[in-house]
Formats: C-alpha cells, structure tokens, sequence
C-alpha cells in the first residue's frame, strides 16, 4: 500500500513537472511597441523586420512563441497620442514594451508606471534618452549623432574645393523636422560638429544659426555670423508636416549664398525635394546647390538615382525591427540584453544599387 | 444708366475685400523690403503652388459655411483621396485618369455622406463633419494597407496631371494653376449668385425654417452644399498631389483650417447667409503669402502660427462685429 502510494505520488509528481515544463515551453511572449508613427514609409520597414522576426521565432518554436502590437500616432508632431498608447500599452500588462519616445519627458509617468509594474522596456530608434534609471534596458538603434557625422563627411567631401573657391561666406542649410526628439537632434548636432570640425581643421570659421536647440547645443567655438566663412543654418518647421518642412527648405534653397542643404530625415528629406521641384536648383554639378538627405522611400531614392539629391544615409529599419523582437524576448524571459547599433551607410547614385544599400532601402 | 465711378467700384468691391487686398499689398512691400530672397520670382511659383490645395478646399467649404455648416473632414479627406489615387495608379496599375474621377469621386461621395447626416438626421455639421474626419483618416490607410501614396513624378506616365498645375518651358515655370483657379472662382461665383443652387445654400444659411415654408425641399439643396465641398476636397487631393512628393495616410488634419480660415479671412460669415467666392480666394492668399513670407523674414516657427491665428481671429471678430450692427441697423 505504501509502496503504491509513493508510485502514485511520484508519478504525480512527474506528470505535474511535464505539464509544467509543456507549459513554460508553450508560453505566448505578448508584446506592445510603441513606435513614432506612419508619418513616413521608415516606420512600416520597421514594421516589416519586427513581423518577419516573429515568424521566425514562432516557426522555430512551432507555436505562436510572440505576438506583438505595433502602434503609433499619425503624426510626429502627437506627442499626446503617443502618451496615450504608451498608457494603453501599459495597462494591456504585456511581457514587454518597445519604445521610440517622441518627447521622454511626456512620458516619464507612464514609464515609471511601467517600472512598478516590472514590465522592461526596450528602445528603439531614437529610443528613450534621459529616461528613469532602469527603466529601459536597452536600445536598439542607429548610432543617430554618427550617422548624422557620416552625412557631414561625405558632403564636405563633394564642396570643400567649392569652399576654397568662395570668395564670400557661404551657407549650408539643415532642415529638421523638429528639436525634441533624440533621433532628430542627434542626427542634426551630429552632422554640425562633424562640420565644423573638418572645416575648422581647413581653417574656415563656422557660424550655426537659426533653431535655439542646435545652436546651443552645438560644440565647436562659437562665431558670430559676420566673421564665419560658413555659416549653417538650422530650421525647424513649426509642425512636423511635409508642406512646412517644403517652405523652410524653400527659404534656404533661395539664399544666393547657399552650397548646400541636408534634411535630417525623410520628412524633412523630402521637404526639400518638393522645394526643388519648384526652384530648381539642387543636383550633383559643381553649380547647383547639393543637397543630402536620409532614410530612403520612393521619392528620396528617385532624387538620388537622378542625382537631384546627391546623397543620403540609410539606417536599416528593417533590421531595427528584428533586433527589437529578439531583443524584447530576451528582456522577457530575464535574459541580459545590451545596446545594438543597428549602422548605418550614405548612398548616392553610384552604390545604390549595391546589395548593401538596396537590401535597407524601401519604398 | 448708371455711371461708373470710382466710388461705385469701390462699393461693388466691398470694405471687407479692400481691407484684404490693401492688407496684401502692405504685406507684400514688406516681405519684399524685408527679405531680398522672397522678391524673386518663384517665390510666387511657390506660393501659388502651395495654394492651390488649399484654395480648391476653400471654394468647396464657402458653401457649407454659407449654408451655415462646416466640414472638418476635408482636411483629412484630401490625403485620403490622394492616396487612393495613388494606389490605383500604382498598385492597380490603371491609368491616371482613372485615378483623378476616382478620387474626386471619393470626395463627392463622403460630401453627400455628411450632407445626408447633416440635412436629413439634423445632426450637428460640427459633430458630423468631426466623426466623418476621423472615418476618413483612417479610411486611406485601411483600403492602401497603410502605404505612402506617390503619385506619378516628372517624367513618368501619367505625370502630365503635374501640368494643370505649373509647366516649365524653356526653363521657366509658369503657375498655369492660376488660370485653373480665376477659372473656378468665376464659375462657382455665378453658381453662388444667379443659380438656384447658390440662392437657396444662401437662403439655408440665412433662415432655413424659412425656406422650408415656402415649400422648397431644403434638405436637397443642403446636400448640394456638402457635394460642393467633397468634390472641390476631391480637386484639392489632386491639387496635393501634384505639388507634395509624397503622401503619408492618417495625416491632413489641420489643413481644413486653413481653408476654413481663409473663407472666414474673406468675409464669409460664420453664422451663415453671408459671403462670397472671390472674397474667399483673397483670404486664401492673404494665409497663402504669410505661410510662405514669415519664413523669409527669419521669424522663429511658432510665431507664423501665432501670427496667422491672431490674423484670423481679428477678421472673425470684425465680421461678428458687422453682424452685429447690421441686425441693430
């Protein structure tokens, strides 16, 4: 009898450790992300790596081992609606969250109400900076001040002899879509320093006017306007719209004195291709006005083949929403997770249809 | 026979509409003065192209004011038909043609939408026009599965749509667009003034009830004025197209104020029963020159805002105020 017992109870026992174990193995990893938006054709590449992951891992898995839902406001500029979805995020309990804040400080309730709830947090693109301690585990991203960089290298590269020649100040414009966001104010103070750093070693001063947030924040040696040999000018739409962002890249692209124009995204990017087709004054030659730009999409890729826009970076959104899922899972199951610099590469008309571009570029 | 003077011309123009082209021109020499980049020519390229939308939806959305209604979904409706257009070019592979009815179709059939909701359920325009903006907006995303429209670029089939609105001929543009415009004004200001549609959208802005007794379908003739305003939002969707590379789906809220603003700026009274077509196109561009002269000026962003509110606010409170001394009157 008591012998039967022990076999009964050990076979309990076994049966209830197989359950558990079917169990622990079976178990569905529900994600909510929280992107910046539809605003431009980025998001749904970003979109299209995180869907492909997840199939990835649920056909390895043989089992819907992750879900995700992916929202994000219509514009750039609604920082409330992104406030809003990160609450519902919040309160749908999920296992992890994905995050590319607009504006931190908005969210910074909502995040520590996410930290007490011991939901981690991963970020993404231009992720969560300033954000409680602890709160985000980790980004993955581009480097956006490097890439911002990279941008300044490859177009002092293409003017610096035109430079040479002036025989009067000249202006490069900036169009930023805004000067809150990590992604945007990096890439634009990025591409400045890098400027003003490879132009001062030529021994040209470089003045940085127009949006208080990137003249201020920019490093270098300040110089008044009527003493730079280059003058950049910053300009911030007053809302993150492509017909705003299309009148400031107009003002500058009128500027006689202008050599050259970046837009520090595909917003902005693609601002100062609709200018152009208007006044006409962009392309690759040595008397145009050259213009770079970043991201990609139908209308940026067009400009580049045609060399209307000499240049631009890609990031690999695609891959930003790959390493995002395995990087929420990770965050999910307890397991350590790290920042992963998802790169970045300028392109131009001659590598563009190179399989290293190509394959992060997207309509 | 009466004689033609000056001040008899000054009359048929009206005190509204003299303040506004004086304000036009003040404001002009100004940004001129001011700025030696805006006194180049296409700077009026790029105002007229950047007006042109906004234009198209401001004729359209004069009736439903006059009719004393709104329609908040034009905004969001212009990017929603645009990218229809644009997926029926590109991924249906049809012709642009095609493309063009259909999106115009799309703005009549959403005006009629609200037009029925407003004229026959008696719903409020504000509230009807609000939950119609929201249906739209994401009604683009949901039938284009969320992609950007573009629609086709200089070069490509079907660009020649791009010529309605600015040719280049031997490396001049030309805003041939404004032809497109003068044209419609003139046509919708007879339709306003000596058509039936336009007195009795008029008579409803000014006492329905009214209307109604002396056994006029009311109803039909308020409809007519919402059609007007989803086809002339369809017109602004192509109008969109034609100058914005490329169309991002949920966005376009935010662009019916300036239309609305503009129609206002012009003299059309919010309450209904007062307005016109060619005051309209005036406070279009009066919104048209200062969203494109501020920048010039190096004023910070969010000043252009403030100062285009602040503009808008003194041309409602000087209509309220005529208003008002006209029923004391």
């Amino acid at each position: 009898m008591k012998k039967s017992l022990a076999l009964l109870l050990a076979l309990a026992l076994v049966v209830s450790m197989c359950s558990f174990a079917i169990a622990t193995e079976a178990k569905t990893y529900s994600f909510e992300i929280v992107s910046k938006g539809f605003q431009s054709t980025y998001w749904q590449a970003v979109l299209k790596g995180s869907t492909s992951q997840a199939k990835l891992i649920n056909d390895e898995a043989g089992y819907e081992k992750v879900k995700f839902n992916f929202v994000g406001p219509d514009s750039e500029s609604d920082i409330a609606s992104q406030v809003n979805m990160f609450e519902s995020a919040v309160n749908a309990k999920p296992d992890a969250i994905g995050l590319a804040a607009l504006d931190v400080n908005a969210l910074n309730a909502n995040i520590a109400a996410a930290q007490e709830a011991g939901i981690p947090i991963i970020g993404f693109d231009s992720g969560v900076p300033n954000a409680p301690e602890g709160a985000v585990l980790a980004n993955a991203s581009t480097n956006n001040y490097v890439a911002g960089q990279v941008v300044a290298e490859n177009l002092y590269a293409k003017i610096k002899d035109r430079i040479a020649a002036a025989s009067a100040p000249v202006r490069i414009g900036e169009i930023n879509q805004d000067a809150t966001s990590e992604s945007i104010t990096n890439r634009g103070l990025g591409f400045i320093d890098k400027f003003i750093e490879l132009a001062g070693a030529d021994g040209y001063k470089v003045a940085v006017i127009g949006n208080e947030k990137y003249v201020t924040d920019s490093k270098g040696e300040k110089v008044a306007e009527s003493e730079a040999n280059i003058i950049i000018e910053a300009r911030v739409p007053a809302q993150t719209t492509a017909e705003l962002c299309a009148t400031e890249a107009g003002v500058v692209l009128s500027q006689a004195d202008t050599l050259a124009i970046f837009g520090s995204n595909q917003t902005a990017a693609e601002g100062i291709i609709t200018a152009n087709e208007i006044l006409g004054v962009c392309g690759s030659d040595d008397t145009q006005i050259i213009a770079v730009g970043f991201d990609s999409g139908t209308v940026i890729k067009a400009a580049v083949t045609a060399g209307t826009m000499y240049g631009a970076v890609t990031q690999s959104p695609v891959g930003i929403g790959e390493r995002l899922i395995d990087m929420l899972l990770a965050a999910a199951s307890g397991e350590a997770v790290e920042d992963t610099d998802t790169g970045c590469a300028f392109y131009t008309a001659a590598n563009i249809a190179s399989e290293e571009i190509s394959q992060n570029l997207y309509d | 026979m009466t004689r033609v003077t000056g001040k008899s011309i000054l009359k048929a123009i009206g005190t509204q509409r003299l303040v506004i082209i004086g304000v036009l021109i003040v404001l002009f020499a100004f940004f001129s003065i001011a700025s030696e980049s805006f006194r180049r020519y296409t700077t009026l390229i790029t105002m007229s192209s950047y007006m042109y939308y906004i234009m198209l939806m401001s004729i359209g959305v004069t009736f439903q004011l006059l009719a004393g209604g709104v329609d908040l979904s034009i905004g969001t409706g212009v990017i929603c038909y645009s990218i229809v257009g644009s997926f029926i070019i590109r991924q249906m592979g049809m012709p642009i043609g095609v493309a063009m009815l259909v999106t115009i179709g799309m703005g009549v059939a959403i005006g009629f939408f609200n037009g029925v909701i407003v004229a026959k359920l008696e719903l409020p325009p504000f509230i009807t026009t609000l939950c119609s903006m929201m249906i739209v907006r994401g009604l683009g995303s949901i039938l284009t599965g969320g992609m950007s429209g573009v629609w086709p670029m200089a070069g490509q089939d079907g660009s020649w749509f791009r010529d309605l609105f600015k040719v280049t001929i031997d490396g001049t543009i030309y805003p041939v667009g404004m032809l497109l415009i003068i044209i419609l004004v003139t046509i919708m200001s007879l339709v306003l003034n000596h058509t039936r549609v336009g007195r009795y959208i008029l008579a409803i802005g000014s006492n329905k009830e009214a209307l109604k007794l002396s056994g006029v379908n009311a109803a039909r003739w308020h409809i007519m004025a919402y059609v007007i305003s989803g086809f002339f939002a369809g017109l602004a969707a192509i109008a969109y197209a034609g100058t914005f590379s490329n169309i991002t789906p949920g966005t376009g809220a935010g662009l019916e104020l300036d239309a609305i603003g503009g129609a206002i700026i012009g003299g059309t009274a919010m309450t209904g029963g007062s307005g016109s077509i060619i005051g309209t196109f005036l406070g279009v561009c009066l919104i048209s020159l200062l969203k494109t002269g501020l920048p010039y000026i190096g004023l910070q962003a969010n000043w252009q805002q403030i100062i285009t509110g602040a503009i808008i606010i003194t041309a409602v409170t000087i209509d309220m105020a005529r208003n008002r001394r006209q029923r004391a009157g």
